[in-house]
């Protein structure tokens, strides 16, 4: 994504730029922000909305001043090294840039809309990161340079929407799409050879059928002097022609359809193979579903490019234009006048074909909107009853399907009546070369062949004019998906391994310097994080939820990668370790225990396939997950996941636990690993838990803090940032949050304020007896 | 250590009240009058709100029916992360004339949905819609998908477009445009 903008020479001097001011972001501002200088603020804002859209406006960060730009008037004007913070905010459809100033008094300084407001929140970033910089050492000359892998929603020359790919299909070099078509193609180039063979004979062999009509006509009826031979010969070639074309036709379209298989297989596994491997921010950053879409329909759209387009589309054009020409031989006068039908047929077509496209999405519409209708009361039906709302939503439903009913039946109409006119038209064609040769046969100026040959050839010049009317949008179609597909392909993860990468025996000291992290750009979710972790020992992260907790433990597994600042481990930056050593070191239990289709066998052994059953059992006995496991009808061979048994939340957990100590990790990481195990479960597996974080560094999240009373030191988090941190003790003692927390989850087990004995021994219970 | 942990813990030190008291206050409907609360522009571009002995520089101002009431029950809260409440006010017209128009501003600050006025164009081109519009904040062109959730209907007339960079546009009443403007608009209805 773009962040800097190039200005007018007027405008750059409207800046006034001092002697070594460098301009660092120049971003556009869409909405208009106004200043009114001398407001009385009883009466009028210092500054407000208006109503219209930025004209020429722009967010400017030079190594100096933050400022706002409309046409050639500087709006606003704020001196960096005044600032406390600057930040994006997002509102209700748009978003607002606010500057504190050491004073702590906030101000408005631009107003962009959603299409703006990443491109914003970078420049804003920029203008964070040289704020702090001069604040730790005077200047702007160590800010970190902030620069944006989005892509952009609009394609810059050309103003269509790119359908999330880095480049327009449109205006992209036609070398580089042919480039993606042959690395497409690569492995297929004899298949390839075949298929245009084949597609030239089939166009030579239906060149080659009336002109053969043409002979026995002219030859053996037109003038009677055929004889059963001539008759003989004539229907044993026409229909040796006619089975030559099926079986090369039946042939060609095999091949197409083996080739567009074989495509959309290749190109689906090395997308699955792509995606794996790219960082969760890029996968993130997309929509759910997108990816798979890219997986699904993306490479089924090439499949049936080459199924249903590309076997037929240089045959019909070849065809098309060999037509043209014998019909120019023949009788050029014919011929323009076929022509101009042509054009007229084809624009009718276009036309048609856009009416029906848009009665058709129309009725794709109502049809969604009822069929989610139905969804939304049939499983909503508890609450309809619960209610005795039936009767208003019948009507509710009625409704929709009565507008429905009218739209098909009005689409069906418009159907019947306007296909046969179209069927008409297309053959009109055959009628005025009838008209016009039939006389110049009749003036002996044209032979009768001829005229069957001349028909024949025009038949040629039709048939394919609807086909034609819609390869445009099936090419551009496949041009997208390749473009699409190409975008994941073409990818470099963010998180890899460089040359530098090693291996390292990890001894789970663990260390954040400065870290900074968020996932979206404009907000940030962890801030200026540092401490050190002992190789050993357990760390528990306490805080509300959405503060971070999660957030921690995805950096740990570098799941992502800090915006700032650094982690290590054993004193290596987590950058500089082997991403596949890393992990295999890490036992992993989450919040959402997420079991693969397989046996209960196959999910523990997801780390360590070459386990064996007896430490595979140890294992499940040590999660306390032996039990039910055997209880299951196939043991261990029960088959869970999509389709097969079905498992209590506790029981996945438990599974997930196993998981996690038979790898035998070095680090263990444990996020609200037991939330959903009753207590009996939960107080057994922390048994073993207990004695499984013996000697090895464990980062634990947990909501009931009985849950990490083992744990050496908390951490609490809260606003972004460690707000406490020490043993439990320690915590207690400061009485700040923490002790909230403990005290609040006491008296909430307790239930009643009164019973205090009661009250003191659930509190020796959590407080880690 | 046992002993000593209890120590440490005063359940009878606990603040009970605090709690009960957050817990209330999450339940009790605050309303803001001309009476208890005063509002001020600040240099910035933002609201103060004095409320009895409290002041706050900076305060948010949240629409609870935006859409369809967008003048009643709004919701004043703190300029923090949590953006705690501060209280409501029922309905602008309780406040004094100059204060609800500075309300006005600061709604108009936080919510962007300019109001289609004219449809110029509407094409579609490959899973895309592209609209030239005329709206209050002046001509512009933006993109939808052709989806179904691009336009949805609010109640019977009233229109909500929202294109791919999640901008919203009202059209506030549907049979207000012209013949020709409906029919470019069929496509999505």
């Amino acid at each position: 994504m773009k962040l800097l903008f190039t200005l007018t020479g007027e405008q750059l001097e409207a800046l006034s730029l001092e002697p070594g001011e460098k301009l660092c972001y120049c971003v556009p501002v869409d909405l208009a922000y106004e200043l009114k200088e001398g407001a009385d603020l009883t009466r009028q804002p210092a500054r407000d909305v208006a109503e219209r859209y930025g004209k020429d406006s722009f967010l400017i960060v030079t190594s100096k001043r933050l400022m706002t730009l409309e046409g050639k008037r500087v709006i606003s004007n704020t001196d960096l090294s005044g600032c406390e913070k600057i930040r994006c905010e997002r509102q209700v459809g748009c978003g607002i840039v606010t500057v504190t100033d050491l004073e702590q008094n906030e101000s408005c300084v631009a107003r962009v809309s959603m299409r703006q407001i990443v491109r914003t929140s970078y420049a804003v970033r920029g203008a964070s990161a040289i704020v702090k910089s001069i604040k730790a050492t005077g200047g702007p000359e160590n800010a970190e340079q902030i620069t944006s892998l989005e892509y952009e929603t609009y394609c810059e020359k050309c103003g269509r929407a790119l359908p999330g790919t880095s480049k327009c299909p449109y205006c992209e070099g036609k070398m580089d799409v042919f480039r993606k078509f042959m690395n497409l193609c690569g492995g297929f180039t004899g298949r390839l050879l075949l298929i245009s063979t084949l597609m030239l004979v089939t166009a030579a062999m239906s060149m080659l059928s009336p002109l053969i009509q043409r002979n026995f006509i002219d030859n053996a009826l037109a003038d009677g002097t055929g004889t059963w031979v001539d008759y003989a010969l004539f229907v044993g070639l026409t229909f040796a022609i006619l089975i030559g074309t099926i079986a090369i036709e039946v042939w060609k379209n095999l091949a197409c359809v083996r080739l567009g298989s074989e495509l959309s297989m290749s190109l689906r596994s090395r997308l699955y193979q792509k995606i794996q491997m790219l960082s969760l921010s890029f996968i993130n950053k997309r929509k759910p579903g997108e990816l798979m879409n890219r997986i699904s329909r993306d490479t089924n759209q090439i499949r049936d490019f080459f199924q249903d387009v590309f076997g037929s589309m240089f045959s019909v054009l070849l065809t098309m234009v060999a037509s043209l020409i014998v019909m120019l031989a023949i009788s050029v006068k014919m011929t323009l006048l076929s022509l101009v039908f042509v054009a007229v047929v084809f624009v009718l077509m276009k036309i048609f074909r856009h009416r029906i496209h848009v009665i058709f999405s129309r009725q794709w519409f109502k049809s969604d909107e009822l069929s989610n209708s139905i969804q939304d009361i049939i499983s909503g039906m508890r609450i309809v009853k619960t209610f005795g709302t039936e009767e208003r939503e019948s009507a509710r439903f009625s409704r929709k399907s009565m507008e429905f009913a009218e739209i098909s039946s009005k689409n069906e109409t418009f159907w019947a009546v306007f296909f046969p006119i179209l069927t008409f038209l297309m053959g009109g064609g055959t009628y005025i070369a009838v008209l016009l040769g039939g006389q110049d046969v009749l003036q002996g100026r044209m032979t009768l062949g001829e005229l069957v040959q001349f028909m024949a050839y025009s038949g040629y010049l039709f048939g394919p004019l609807d086909w034609m009317t819609h390869m445009p949008r099936a090419v551009m179609q496949m041009v997208t998906s390749l473009n699409r597909i190409y975008d994941v392909l073409d990818e470099e993860p963010r998180i890899k391994d460089t040359k530098d990468s090693r291996e390292i025996q990890i001894k789970g000291a663990f260390r954040f310097e400065e870290v900074y992290f968020g996932y979206n750009t404009y907000e940030p979710v962890l801030e200026n994080i540092s401490f050190d972790v002992k190789p050993g020992e357990m760390i528990g992260f306490v805080g509300a939820s959405g503060t971070g907790k999660s957030t921690m433990i995805n950096l740990i597994m570098r799941l992502y990668d800090p915006d700032q600042g650094r982690i290590t481990v054993d004193g290596v930056d987590l950058r500089d370790v082997k991403i596949e050593c890393l992990h295999s070191q890490l036992g992993v239990v989450l919040q959402e225990t997420f079991l693969f289709s397989g046996s209960i066998l196959d999910n523990i052994c997801f780390a360590k396939p070459d386990a064996t059953l007896a430490e595979v059992i140890q294992a499940a006995k040590a999660a306390n997950a032996h039990d039910f496991i055997c209880k299951t009808p196939n043991g261990y061979n029960t088959r869970v996941g999509e389709h097969g048994y079905t498992l209590s939340g506790g029981e996945r957990q438990r599974i997930a636990i196993a998981r996690a100590i038979l790898n035998n990790p070095r680090v263990l990481i444990l996020d609200e690993a037991t939330s959903a195990l009753d207590t009996e479960s939960e107080f057994l597996i922390q048994q073993a838990l207990d004695r499984l974080i013996q000697g090895r560094t464990t980062f634990a999240i947990a909501h009931r803090l009985s849950t990490l009373r083992g744990a050496d030191r908390l951490v609490v988090i809260n606003e972004h940032g460690i707000a406490e941190m020490g043993s439990h003790d320690e915590l207690l003692k400061k009485k700040g949050i923490y002790y909230g927390l403990v005290t609040a989850q006491l008296k909430m087990a307790e239930g009643r304020p009164e019973a205090e004995d009661a009250g003191e021994g659930a509190a020796a219970e959590a407080a880690g007896a | 250590m046992q002993e000593e942990r209890l120590d440490l813990l005063n359940l009878r030190e606990f603040d009970e009240e605090a709690y009960k008291k957050e817990s209330e206050e999450l339940l009790e409907m605050r309303m803001l009058t001309a009476e208890t609360a005063t509002f001020a522009r600040t240099e910035g571009g933002f609201l103060s709100l004095k409320v009895g002995d409290k002041e706050y520089k900076r305060v948010r101002v949240y629409l609870t029916f935006p859409l369809t009431n967008p003048e009643e029950y709004i919701s004043i809260r703190e300029a923090t992360e949590k953006a705690k409440e501060i209280g409501m006010v029922e309905s602008l017209s309780v406040l004094p004339a100059n204060q609800q128009e500075m309300l006005r501003e600061q709604i108009r600050l936080r919510y962007f949905m300019p109001e289609i006025r004219k449809v110029m164009e509407l094409k579609e081109e490959y899973g895309y819609a592209y609209w030239y519009v005329e709206t209050t904040y002046g001509v512009c062109r933006f993109t939808t998908h052709m989806s179904n959730d691009a336009v949805v209907t609010l109640g019977e007339s009233r229109l909500l477009v929202t294109d791919i960079d999640g901008n919203r546009y009202e059209i506030p009443d549907f049979y207000a445009l012209t013949v020709q403007e409906r029919k470019r608009l069929d496509l999505f209805l």
